[in-house]
């Protein structure tokens, strides 16, 4: 009995197609390739570019779901495409599109702005009290295995949007952060390092911040990291919450875990053998 | 406000829109089961007005209207301004909702505070 998701066969492409400079709306664009098994839809358009129609334009980089670049709506679904093998989809017809909820650069190409300005709203770096080590450090800060468990799923995300192109609150209101942004606002401001939720406050406490989410979890089942931020948001809400009654953690400063110098030595004891060639 | 000070009041409200939504109902509508009284009796006006001039019933009434009020159009709130609004419409949304919300209130309390004063045969 053969299995469909793996053996080789002509799979007909259609692809979404739409160039700002010739065309007035988008339109399908389709393609048949040979596709053998472990082929990646990644590959398909590498080939389909080489072979037939050398004008596909997508964003690409690493091909190893790293860098996030490749987000793409692949049957209906937001997927990296170099995560996507085509065979597995299981159908014969498979259709790519640019993600939604996001503007049309050409083709397959989202423009990734509102995603990159969301996330840079809501402050995502550690925020401390004490600038003067951070602008000179002194030493590690603490942090222990439990505490850095508690944010470490959060750590994961790719900022490939696939949770924003997910997400049928952002289809309606576009001015809602979405659940990459809010699941970063989470992550930096439950890091025991960090005392900045009170400078998010101005971002991420608005009508179209956490309250705004419809709790769907289309954004935790598309993430490709497996990332939860629907969760995050609902901690989110949480740590806002008790905040707002005066019973947020209080955070005092970093706390240093060994002066600089002895992390320099301790470097420079675990340093590798001199080079011999 | 901050949001989430908003929001929590419209979570925090809802034990008792349920508490005193039931008594209501256990009033009004389950009168024979509670109170051995038909549910015409219960909502003839003679009756209406004997249990208006509780005080209890004039206090968790007045309270019962505050929280509806807040929940319901809390949630009114965020269906409206889901939609693409300007930030002027938004500014006359909230207000108008505000506007609605308190003159609701002040004639919910009115007509309560009628039926707690008002003199039978008089």
């Amino acid at each position: 009995m053969s299995d469909r998701k793996t053996t080789p066969r002509e799979i007909t492409f259609q692809v979404r197609r739409f160039d700002p400079d010739s065309d007035v709306a988008p339109h399908w664009g389709e393609y048949k390739l040979h596709v053998h098994d472990g082929m990646t839809v990644l590959e398909a358009l590498h080939q389909l570019k080489a072979e037939q129609e050398p004008t596909l334009a997508w964003r690409s980089s690493c091909r190893m779901g790293v860098c996030g670049s490749c987000g793409m709506f692949i049957n209906d679904l937001p997927q990296l495409a170099c995560q996507t093998q085509v065979l597995h989809l299981g159908t014969d017809v498979v259709t790519v599109a640019p993600l939604p909820n996001y503007e049309n650069v050409k083709d397959l190409v989202p423009d990734l702005e509102p995603l990159i300005e969301k996330h840079a709203a809501v402050k995502p770096y550690i925020i401390s009290l004490d600038q003067i080590e951070i602008n000179a450090p002194t030493g590690e800060f603490l942090q222990t295995p439990e505490e850095r468990e508690s944010i470490s799923q959060f750590t994961h995300c790719i900022k490939c949007g696939l949770c924003l192109a997910a997400c049928p609150t952002v289809a309606t209101d576009p001015l809602f952060l979405g659940p990459q942004a809010l699941a970063q606002a989470y992550r930096y401001s439950a890091d025991n390092r960090d005392c900045g939720l009170h400078d998010r406050l101005e971002a991420i406490d608005l009508f179209h911040g956490p309250y705004q989410c419809h709790l769907a979890g289309a954004c935790s089942q598309a993430c490709p990291k497996g990332v939860d931020p629907a969760f995050a948001i609902q901690l989110l809400k949480r740590t806002l919450v008790l905040d707002s009654i005066g019973f947020g953690k209080k955070k005092s400063s970093v706390a240093k875990i060994m002066p600089l110098a002895d992390v320099v030595k301790a470097i420079e004891e675990f340093a590798p053998p001199p080079r011999t060639v | 406000m901050r949001e989430t000070r908003l929001w929590s009041l419209h979570i925090l409200v809802l034990p008792i829109i349920a508490v005193l939504l039931g008594m209501h109902f256990a009033v009004m509508h389950y009168a024979p089961v509670f109170y051995g009284m038909s549910v015409d009796k219960a909502r003839e006006f003679s009756t209406m007005i004997e249990r208006g001039k509780s005080v209890t019933q004039l206090v968790l009434y007045i309270l019962l209207l505050a929280a509806a009020l807040y929940h319901g159009l809390y949630g009114l709130r965020g269906i409206i301004r889901e939609l693409p609004l300007t930030p002027v419409l938004v500014k006359v949304v909230d207000a108008g909702i505000i506007t609605f919300g308190l003159f609701i209130f002040a004639f919910g309390t009115y007509v309560t505070w009628w039926t707690f004063s008002y003199k039978i045969g008089g």
